[in-house]
């Protein structure tokens, strides 16, 4: 356990529930560990936090206190639209096909109408909302710029501030902090940086740039590969389709899987360099992401972007390497933990599932592989992803009780459903109205359950 | 709940798999097929996916439960555990792309590797309507599925067009199969035959006292 964390995390849950009082940065470690712990008790008594936000939000949308500070967030999920299909979801009465048709719906709706704002280029007190007060107010960023200041950056105490979220307009120096990517030292990083840009260009010039008759025919088959699945990512946000993001990724993507052998280019890889992507062009493009234009940028500017994605999805990935390797075995270890944690967790939901024959496997591979991009609002990714990095080396392990938190959001749900619903409920979540807080509740739950069982681990012994 | 238990009140459960490489469409073959939605923005495939639709063929009530596996060789290790107990087999390639066409062979190995040999198989040419980027001329596709004893299809998730008469197809001659050997052979192999894999326990029990039911089968 890393110290201090208790206090962030303590202080994240009471925020959500708004029952945080003033100034609460003077209270102790242990009231706001009791805090935490009772949002925590009040969603395991069935209370489930995301469905009754939304049934709240569609009888009474005014009422509901996160209302009365707008945000394009906030905006974004009180669309009328989202409402309807999440509401036919929760209530379950209506056929499987009829609601994977309303969120296709809401998807493309969603699309026109929503913004999505990463905040980079605006003061922190514009971008202030109440989801993101935490990672915006004044203490916090006193905190971030003096862990920023210093000759040498302390990376535990970075990490301890980075998990509850960090403010967007410092999210690219602290993810290549976090990562490793940049050296602690200040003297070091921009000549360290500098270094390893250039030797990504080194590396596309000498793998990706070459015709393919100097390729073996499993790289040719890599990179058609990779060229089928660009134009795939996340194509819910416009800006991927930009054809100079489409060769960036390429480039990322197939630089990457020559570096990396033993795993190649996995689907779904292509997926985890988007967060990277965005973070890492915010610093030179402002506004929405919708509005973005990568045009506006020098050839420069845009292949200094690549190196970061390349060099920090390498650094993601070093700690996962058998996730993507042939049959994949870290994910299907890691999907057994999980299978073992919502049983320890929550045994009606595990023995309901069991019952009705619904395996892991079908429903979490997928969130192991993509590490839950798929399953969220993409606005919300990089806010995850700052706990992901924050959590450095024990990432894998703590992916298992982000995900058991997960899924444990529907518990009440799951367990109505026949084998049959719960796949194809686990395959298309209703989260597409979610805001920061639903995110932050997982997380808080999560921080929790990691805190309680890891204390014992022979709970969880494979 | 309640949609859900009369839309479950079938005769027959087949499970039917969707293979082929990546991005030739089986999974808006799915989506055109059980919700007859096509997304031009889909994501790729990622494991498995899932969807069910019934038909009516011969006056019985035919449910397939139809999984959509990711194209990719990688996830070959996870998406063939998923072969296990299926009845059916639609074996996508595209037909603008050939090297989607030249995998078939491999797909149709892994696939008797895994299967039973009585799977029914139909090779399916999709993308049909991007006329003028077709690859593999149609006689092409047929002649490999008649020398490989296949059924043969060109689609167009897009346009709509032979989706429903390929998947109804399949089913229509697993139910022929099926009924068929009941009467030869008694209700337990031809249960055997459409037996689901581990993922629908529940459902075996239903799918045998469903198959107990078409004792005077009407072919």
């Amino acid at each position: 356990m890393r110290n201090g964390r208790e206090g962030d995390r303590g202080r994240e849950a009471g925020e959500g529930s708004g029952e945080t009082p003033a100034g609460n940065s003077s209270l102790n470690l242990e009231w706001r560990f009791n805090q935490t712990l009772r949002n925590v008790q009040g969603l395991l008594k069935g209370r489930t936090f995301p469905g009754k936000i939304l049934l709240t939000r569609k009888s009474e949308p005014h009422n509901d206190p996160v209302s009365l500070e707008p945000s394009p967030e906030l905006g974004r999920s009180y669309s009328e639209n989202e409402l309807g299909s999440s509401e036919s979801i929760n209530s379950g009465s209506e056929g499987s096909a009829q609601v994977s048709g309303d969120m296709i719906n809401n998807t493309k709706l969603q699309k026109t109408k929503s913004s999505i704002t990463f905040g980079e280029g605006s003061s922190p007190d514009v971008q202030r909302s109440i989801s993101e007060g935490r990672s915006t107010d004044s203490a916090r960023l006193t905190k971030f710029t003096k862990e920023l200041s210093g000759q040498t950056v302390v990376l535990e105490n970075l990490r301890e501030l980075a998990w509850s979220g960090i403010p967007p307009y410092m999210r690219p120096n602290i993810w290549r902090l976090l990562l490793g990517y940049a050296p602690p030292n200040s003297d070091r990083r921009e000549g360290v940086l500098a270094r390893k840009r250039r030797e990504y260009l080194e590396c596309v010039s000498l793998y990706y740039d070459i015709p393919d008759s100097e390729r073996s025919d499993d790289e040719i088959t890599m990179l058609r590969q990779i060229a089928v699945d660009c134009p795939r990512t996340v194509p819910d946000v416009t800006f991927f389709q930009h054809a100079l993001v489409q060769k960036s990724l390429e480039r990322i993507l197939y630089t990457w899987a020559i570096r990396h052998p033993a795993s190649g280019y996995v689907q779904g890889i292509n997926d985890l360099v988007t967060p990277f992507l965005i973070v890492f062009l915010s610093e030179h493009l402002s506004g929405n992401v919708e509005d973005w234009s990568i045009s506006d940028l020098s050839p420069d500017k845009i292949s200094n972007v690549e190196a970061d994605c390349y060099w920090c999805l390498s650094k993601l990935l070093d700690g996962m390497q058998d996730h993507y390797t042939f049959a994949q075995p870290g994910i299907q270890r890691l999907v057994f933990k999980l299978k073992e944690l919502v049983r320890r967790i929550d045994e009606p939901v595990s023995k309901h599932m069991e019952e009705q024959g619904l395996e892991f496997l079908q429903f979490a591979f997928r969130w192991f592989n993509c590490l839950l991009i798929r399953e969220i609002p993409f606005h919300l990714v990089t806010r995850l992803w700052d706990t992901y990095l924050a959590e450095g080396d024990a990432l894998p392990e703590f992916l298992v009780y982000i995900f058991a938190s997960f899924l444990l959001t529907w518990s009440d749900a799951l367990q109505k459903y026949d084998f049959q619903e719960m796949v194809m409920f686990l395959q298309h979540l209703p989260t597409h109205g979610w805001t920061h807080q639903e995110l932050e509740m997982v997380l808080s739950r999560a921080y929790m359950w990691h805190a309680m069982f890891n204390s014992s681990p022979s709970h969880l012994a494979s | 709940m309640a949609g859900y238990r009369a839309e479950d009140d079938y005769d027959y459960l087949f499970k039917v798999v969707l293979i082929g490489d990546s991005g030739v469409g089986k999974s808006n073959l799915l989506s055109r097929f059980t919700r007859n939605e096509f997304n031009l923005e889909s994501k790729s495939t990622i494991g498995v996916e899932f969807a069910t639709r019934s038909l009516n063929v011969d006056g019985k009530v035919i449910k397939a439960q139809i999984w959509d596996t990711a194209g990719q060789e990688r996830y070959r290790a996870i998406t063939s555990a998923y072969y296990r107990g299926a009845v059916g087999a639609l074996l996508v390639y595209d037909v603008t792309r050939r090297t989607t066409f030249e995998n078939v062979e491999r797909w149709l190995k892994e696939l008797r590797d895994h299967t039973d040999p009585n799977i029914v198989v139909m090779l399916i040419g999709n993308k049909s309507d991007l006329r003028h980027l077709v690859a593999i001329p149609t006689d092409d596709g047929r002649e490999f599925a008649e020398k490989e004893s296949l059924y043969f299809m060109e689609t167009s998730a897009l346009e709509a067009t032979n989706v429903e008469s390929a998947f109804a197809e399949v089913l229509t001659q697993i139910y022929r199969i099926v009924s068929k050997k009941a009467v030869e052979t008694g209700d337990d192999a031809a249960a055997a035959a459409s037996a689901p894999g581990k993922g629908e326990k529940i459902n075996i029990k239903d799918d045998v006292s469903a198959m107990k039911r078409p004792g005077c089968c009407s072919n």
